[in-house]
């Protein structure tokens, strides 16, 4: 530790030990018990946080009161709140209850949509169609009058 | 009750816990505005409207992320900045001396010539600060007069930590050239005790 970091320590983190890097401290303190310089060097920057300290904070009478009697703006929601406000009005009345039957409703509708626009995976080879259909075909010319089906 | 339970109740409306919020963080917000701008009138304003913000966007604040204190700071300071640029002002040299003539007017001077000393001791570290640009001036007052880390002042500007540092360094090293070289000349420069006169002092506190 030299006085050049010692200054810049000070100058970053104030004359209060407390405040200084952990691991600079011990390093700050054996420089101040043997250098002069560190000394005067931290009595001055005392002398500057106790001239700050010594400020008075400023007194604004009133102020609360007129924050307080200010006419608030309606809120902002989150979307998660403005959802929910909108499916369940604060009017109680009964027309009102078309939202959530309608939220209700989107689920069915979602299948519907789903279950007429895919097959969900269970894909049809058309060639397989096709060889079912012959083989009703098949089926449709067969003499059943055969003693063989009968009982 | 914490700031989350108060914060969620303002959030739902209740504007008792909106008072509560009000008292509790106005004397700080008021402080860290007043530094900024140096100014009671625009200081009031600026205040208002942080309050106001607290009440609209109250959904908004995530206890997760930061303090609320550190929240309406943040607010301050950009309701600040913003009004400093808009104002093309980046320091308050004029007008920050409020606090210490309206102390000379409150407090009952028993030894005069004392008190005289320590009001223009108070003026000139003002004085000195209100010279600093905005963004030393803004790290110094979150620093050292509201108590924050480093981490949360840099935060509330929306810096880095390292930048925050940078800026408190050349805040401190600037204060203590001014104030020595004032010192050197303190004695020519020194006003004769009491002399802010009476119409200065009613102009100041308006």
């Amino acid at each position: 530790m030299n006085i050049d970091a010692f200054t810049q320590i000070l100058e970053t983190y104030g004359a209060v030990e407390a405040n200084w890097p952990e691991e600079s401290r011990a390093a700050c303190r054996q420089l101040t018990a043997t250098s002069e310089e560190a000394q005067q060097l931290l009595r001055q920057f005392m002398l500057l946080e106790q001239s700050l300290d010594a400020l008075d904070p400023p007194h604004f009478p009133g102020l609360e009161t007129r924050i307080l009697h200010q006419a608030l703006p309606p809120q902002q929601l989150s979307l998660s709140d403005r959802l929910i406000n909108w499916l369940i009005p604060k009017s109680g009345s009964p027309l009102s209850l078309w939202r959530p039957t309608l939220a209700a409703c989107l689920p069915l509708v979602f299948g519907i949509l789903v279950g007429n626009l895919t097959d969900l995976g269970a894909a049809q080879d058309s060639s397989e169609y096709q060889y079912w259909d012959d083989e009703l075909i098949m089926l449709s010319f067969n003499d059943y009058s055969d003693s063989e089906y009968l009982p | 009750m914490t700031d989350e339970e108060l914060m969620l109740a303002v959030s739902k409306g209740d504007q008792s816990a909106y008072q509560t919020l009000v008292s509790q963080h106005l004397n700080a917000i008021s402080h860290y505005a007043f530094r900024l701008l140096g100014n009671r009138k625009d200081t009031e304003d600026i205040c208002q409207e942080v309050f106001l913000k607290l009440w609209t966007n109250a959904s908004k604040w995530q206890p997760e992320k930061a303090k609320l204190t550190t929240w309406l700071h943040r607010i301050t300071h950009n309701l600040c900045i913003d009004y400093l640029r808009k104002h093309g002002r980046t320091h308050t040299s004029d007008t920050l001396d409020i606090g210490a003539a309206e102390h000379l007017l409150e407090t009952p001077q028993s030894d005069e010539q004392n008190e005289s000393i320590a009001i223009d001791e108070k003026q000139r570290v003002n004085h000195a600060i209100s010279l600093l640009p905005e963004t030393q001036r803004s790290a110094l007052m979150l620093c050292h007069y509201a108590g924050f880390s480093n981490k949360e002042a840099a935060a509330i500007m929306n810096v880095s930590v390292k930048a925050l540092e940078s800026s408190i360094a050349r805040a401190r090293r600037s204060l203590r050239t001014q104030l020595e070289s004032r010192d050197l000349h303190s004695t020519a420069m020194k006003p004769a005790s009491g002399e802010i006169n009476s119409e200065e002092k009613a102009e100041t506190i308006g």
